[in-house]
Order: C-alpha cells, then structure tokens, then sequence
C-alpha cells in the first residue's frame, strides 16, 4: 500500500474528470464491438484493425482535403460501413455460425486484421501520425480542472452514438428486426425477416461505429499501423463487463473500468493500473458470467 | 584432422573407449564448425545483416540501411578491404526481419549457418537485438550493432557482441549534468524536486538509473519526488501527470518513445502543467511530434541524443560523413540513426582490416581492442571490455528553442548554442 498523503478534494475531482473522459473514449470504441457480438455472436477481431483504418481516412482526409476530422466522419461512417458489408459478404457470412464458428472466424478476422494492418504500412509507412487542428491545445477550466477540448467533444460524441444507436434499436423498424435476429434468428425467418441483410446491416453498422472511434482517436492520440491492439483489449474489456450487447451497459462498464484504471493511480505504481481492466474482467466471468448487466439484449 | 574424421565414422557397435572417442570427435566438429575461410581462398567478404525494413521500426530500420549502404559504397570505390595483402569486395546480405523478434533470431541463425557469413551487423531496437546476439555468441561470430542501447545486452558476459549505442543511463547522466550547472548558476532552486517518469522497459530502467544515481551523489541537491513508470503506448497519462501537478516538482524528466511522448505532453499542456526544466529523454525535437502538438508547444523541451548533425561543426569525421550523406541523398540531413548505421559498418571494417584476415577470432580480438577516430560525439569509438563491448561515448543535448530549431547546448565543446532555464514559459 503506497502512503495517500498526496490526496486532496482538488486532485480526486482531478481524478473523477479524468475517469469521465477516459469512460467516453472507452464507450466510443467499445460500441461496433458489442453490437457485432450482441447480434451475430462473432467476435470481430478485425475491430482493432478498422479502428486503425478510421484514423488514417480521418488523418488523409485532413492532412491532404483540409478537412476537419469531425466533418470528416460522416465519410468515414460510409467507408467504414462499407468495408463491413464487404467483410461480411466475402468472408463472415460463408463461416459456420454458432459455437463450431466460434475459432475460424476469430481466425478469420484476425487475419482480416493483419491484411489491413499491412496495406497502412503499405501506403501509409510506419510513421506515427497525428491530427492538429487550431483547437488540438485548448483546454477548458472545469471545477478548477483543466480538461481538453478535444476530449470534451470525444466524450460528447461518445455519449451522442450511445443515444442514436439506442434510438436507431428502439424506435425503428429496422432496429427491431436486428433485436428480433439477436434474440431468435430462426424464428425471425419464420415471420419474413431477411436475415442475412440483417446481418449484413449489423455487421456494417458495427464497422462503422469502430472506424468513427479510429477518427475520434486520431484526434487525440498518435497512431500508426500497429495501432489498434490496445483498442481491442479495452473494447473487449468494457463489451463483456457491461454485458454482450447492451448498449448503455456498454456506456455503465466503460466509466467503471475509467474509474477503476484512473484511481488505482493512488495505490499502485502507474504501469500496473492497466491491469485493473483486466482484473476486472476476470472477476466479472467468474462471478457473473453474463456481465455486469445480466444478459439483456441490445437495450 | 579431426573434424575430417566426423563424416568418416560409421555406426556399429561401440564399447566405451570408442564412445569416448565419438564425443572428442563430436567436441572437435563443434569447435571447428564456425571457423571462416582463410582470406586467402576468398574472393569476397560475405557480412550478414538484418534491419527492420517492414513493420512498426520500419521507418528507423530504413534509416540505418542508409547509413550501412552509404559505408558500403565508400569501401567498394575504394576497391574493397584490404586483408591479407589483397583488396576484397564485400557483399552484404541484407535481410527484413520485419520488426519480429522471432524472425530476427531465425534471420541470423539462416544467415550465419546456412549462407555462411564471415560475420553479422546488428539489427535495431533493443528486443531484437536482445534476442539476435544469442545466436551469434552461440556461433562465436563478430556481432556489431547500432541499434541495442540497453545496457542489459551488454551485461550477459558474451565475447562476440559491440554495440556503437551509449547506454541510456548516460543519457539521464548527462542531462542532469547540464541540469546541475544551471543550479550552480542559480537558474533552479536547490533542492530541486524531480518528477521522473519512465517508460516500463529497459531503456526506461537505464535512464531512471542514470537520473537516480546522480540525485544520489548530489548530497542533497536534487529530491526525487515522484518516480513512476508507465505503460508502453498509453493512452491515458492524466492520472499520472496528476500526481506530478500534486507533488509540485521543478523539473519534469521522462524517457518515453515518440507516441507516448505525443500523447503525454499533449496531456501536460491540457493539464497546464509547467517546469522549470522538461525533458522526455531522447525525444524532443522530431518533427511528427512539432507537427502534432505546435511549435510553441515544445520550445524549451530538453533532449540528449546519440549523435547530431551539427556536431560537424566541430568533428571532422563528422563533416566528412554529413557531406557525404547529402551528397548521396539529394541534400538530405542525416539523423543519429544513419550516423550510427555508418559508424557499425565502419568499426567492423576497420577491425577486419587491423586483422589482416577473415578469421573471426582475430576480428573479435580487433574489435575487443579498437579504438579509433570517431564521427560520434566524443571524439573516440572504441568497445570497453568492462561495459561487455558496449560504447560509452557521451550524448549531446539539444533544447528546442523559438529562433534555432534544436541546437546543441551541451556539453559546452560542441555547444552551438546556449541553453535557457528555467523555462520563460511558466509564469
């Protein structure tokens, strides 16, 4: 146990803010991973990968258009979308589904993964990228803390998909027929639900959510084409802690790992406290399985 | 005599003296087995090499191959080396190890037992060279690198490893030495309290020995008071950088790769944090990291490198070597990674012509016992044996300032620049 003597009310609301930021980017690149899971029962490895894609159109579209990164996203949402319909199609729809499927399409998009990783290193080389724009250095005063604009917006847009996508699964036609598919494929079929364009969707949508957190990213950290493993990790982490397919457990599970990873900076030494992440996860698969949040389906 | 005898045995039967005589035939194939050619059958003088040409050092990897193509070309106009009374051309086999530590390993166990290089250039970023330099030690063969820093490497008590890159440990020395002679001149307080951060490897380790054991000498001058050690390729310092803003420190000491020094100081500046002295060790001046946080942004960030263009001022190898380079690739600077990429390729030439032969265990001995005129900062290259082969040529330090990019500022004879501290920028 390390001495707390450091501790005031000033750095723990330092601390707290700090937590609310992080939980944003968590929740941001967590989304794709749990709706493709939530929906398809496929672990899409090639998630990390797609984040790393995000960021490099972000990153071209400014360094060689000049335009913004966050008016960028919506081209982004569109290519991104597109390269998982194309997954999808090509590759997922033709792997067994269910448990025999489980190892050939981790296999599968694992390498996906690798393909992408190797055509950035192909076009893009390994340099490590950045997005500066004239607002990369701002930060506002918040309770006496300083907090990053860019950040703020991260956590703003973070916050923003959660309620769309909640909205897009609640309140339209097609969301319910995605919560039907999750819940019941082949019962689904039986009332004329197309389910592989279901799929489709799904696997698309999710790909897009991961390559807008590559954008969003970009915008506040380097990234290069080894980028993406950590993503992964983290996204894994918060997607089963918050409960395989729920959306706003997915936003609960990311301020709890934030937090958790933020505050063991008090106890232990700072490169430990990645760890408490995973620690966690341990915890939650041996003590309730289904995540923090039950085994509700993408609501 | 012996070794001819080990393809001549036979199997049968065999009582104990001639089990005794299988294993002193077996010990004498395994003595034989990395012996080259002497320079007399030879046409050619084969080096082995990998560099990581692809993959996440690709950038630096490239780099290297620079420099070790820009030596090659100086030897081969030359005619070759001169070994045993006659010029030798010297072919390099150059291969990718693709920033893979096993693939590293198997690179150079292809290349020194398949292709039979006489002897091996290194290739770069500590992992790989860790791993790497088992294979030559194991196969006795001359191992020269530019890309190991870690002090680790070094300290394994193998015989046929040299490495061109100082320790890290230096690094933090020499900072602190500059740091130390702006206390005397009053630019920061005494005591001075210290936040050092590292990064969780063992280049961190080295500069956290460095810094530490000079604040341990300084009889009370300088307080470490906050020591922490972070995780490779962070995405979240805030925490970290909390604990520095708690501990009220004056000078902010970290050694980080570039990403995370992006990531840390774009963290530092949202956090309005301020020192009167910052450093991340050897980053500081690249330009990726001007471009990604603002000039402004950087100016006054301190940082030691292994080399530095500008030392031609002052060094005439140096010189020689800058002219050369730009001359070679259209106008271009080089960076310390070209610089040590030529100076490996030119130790090793150097050794294998003070041999006169190919053998390797003479070239090991040349190698152990060089000491020549160098481009590196210092003056001198030479391979203490008391370090494990490692250099320890001194670093220089650079401080980004508004009007002069990064010149150097220390140590003072090949300073083209002074210093400022403490930094103008903290109110």
């Amino acid at each position: 146990m390390r001495p707390l003597d450091l501790i005031s009310f000033a750095r723990l609301g330092d601390l707290a803010v700090s937590a609310v930021l992080l939980a944003g980017l968590y929740a941001t690149m967590a989304y794709g991973l749990g709706l493709i899971y939530g929906v398809l029962r496929v672990v899409n490895l090639a998630h990390g990968g797609v984040i790393m894609a995000g960021a490099y159109i972000g990153w071209a579209m400014f360094d060689r258009l000049g335009i913004d990164p966050y008016l960028s996203i919506p081209v982004v949402m569109v290519v991104s979308f597109a390269l998982g319909v194309a997954m999808y199609q090509g590759l997922v729809r033709r792997l067994p589904r269910g448990a025999a499927g489980g190892p050939a399409s981790l296999l599968l998009l694992f390498g996906v993964w690798l393909v992408l990783r190797n055509i950035a290193y192909l076009v893009f080389t390994g340099n490590d990228r950045t997005i500066r724009t004239a607002y990369s250095s701002r930060s506002l005063a918040i309770l006496g803390s300083h907090v990053s604009l860019t950040r703020l917006v991260v956590l703003g847009l973070g916050l923003a998909i959660a309620i769309g996508l909640h909205l897009l699964l609640r309140r339209t036609l097609i969301g319910r027929a995605i919560r039907a598919v999750a819940q019941n494929a082949d019962s689904c079929t039986l009332v004329g639900i197309d389910v592989e364009r279901i799929y489709t969707l799904t696997f698309g949508i999710g790909t897009a959510l991961a390559g807008v957190a590559g954008v969003l990213l970009a915008t506040i950290f380097s990234f290069s084409p080894a980028s993406g493993s950590s993503e992964l990790l983290r996204s894994f982490v918060v997607v089963v802690l918050g409960g395989l397919g729920s959306v706003f457990g997915v936003v609960i599970a990311a301020l709890i790992v934030a937090t958790a990873e933020v505050f063991a900076v008090l106890i232990l030494p700072s490169y430990l406290t990645s760890a408490v992440g995973f620690l966690l996860l341990v915890l939650v698969l041996v003590l309730r399985p289904g995540g923090l949040f039950g085994q509700r389906v993408l609501a | 005599m012996l070794c001819a005898g080990v393809n001549a045995m036979t199997y049968r039967t065999c009582s104990t003296p001639c089990y005794l005589l299988v294993a002193l035939v077996a010990l004498s194939a395994a003595a034989c087995k990395p012996k080259a050619a002497p320079a007399g059958d030879r046409t050619e003088i084969l080096i082995g090499g990998t560099l990581p040409l692809t993959g996440g050092e690709a950038r630096i990897g490239g780099f290297f191959k620079e420099g070790y193509d820009l030596a090659l070309e100086e030897v081969t106009k030359a005619g070759g080396l001169e070994v045993g009374g006659k010029k030798l051309p010297v072919k390099l086999m150059l291969l990718d190890d693709t920033t893979n530590q096993a693939t590293a390993v198997s690179l150079a166990d292809k290349l020194i037992n398949s292709d039979k290089v006489d002897f091996f250039l290194g290739t770069y970023s500590t992992a790989l060279v860790e791993a790497q330099t088992t294979v030559a030690e194991q196969n006795k063969v001359p191992y020269v690198n530019g890309g190991g820093a870690a002090s680790q490497i070094y300290k394994r008590g193998f015989k046929y490893i040299f490495g061109t890159l100082a320790p890290v440990d230096l690094l933090g020395t020499t900072l602190m030495t500059w740091i130390d002679e702006q206390q005397k001149a009053g630019a920061v307080p005494k005591p001075a309290k210290i936040a050092l951060l590292w990064e969780n490897t063992s280049h961190g380790k080295d500069f956290r020995k460095g810094v530490s054991e000079f604040a341990s000498k300084s009889a009370g001058a300088y307080e470490i008071a906050v020591d922490e050690s972070f995780e490779l390729n962070g995405k979240d310092f805030s925490a970290l950088l909390g604990k520095v803003k708690a501990a009220g420190t004056d000078l902010f000491l970290v050694d980080a790769h570039l990403p995370d020094y992006i990531t840390m100081h774009r963290q530092y500046l949202d956090a309005a944090l301020c020192h009167k002295i910052m450093s991340y060790g050897a980053r500081g001046s690249e330009k990726a990291a001007i471009d990604a946080l603002g000039r402004d942004n950087v100016d006054y960030v301190l940082s030691g490198v292994w080399w530095n263009a500008q030392l031609a001022a002052t060094n005439p190898i140096a010189k020689k070597f800058v002219e050369a380079f730009k001359a070679k690739y259209a106008g271009r600077s080089p960076e310390w990674f070209q610089a040590l990429g030529y100076e490996t390729v030119r130790a090793l030439f150097v050794a294998i012509q003070q041999a006169g032969s190919l053998d390797r265990e003479a070239v090991r001995a040349k190698l152990a016992a060089l000491k020549i005129d160098s481009l590196l900062p210092g003056g001198t290259l030479d391979f203490p044996a008391d370090k494990g082969g490692q250099v320890q040529a001194p670093f220089v330090v650079q401080q980004n300032l508004p009007a002069a990019d990064a010149p150097i500022i220390f140590p003072k004879a090949v300073a083209n620049a002074t210093g400022v501290a403490p930094n103008p920028h903290c109110k």
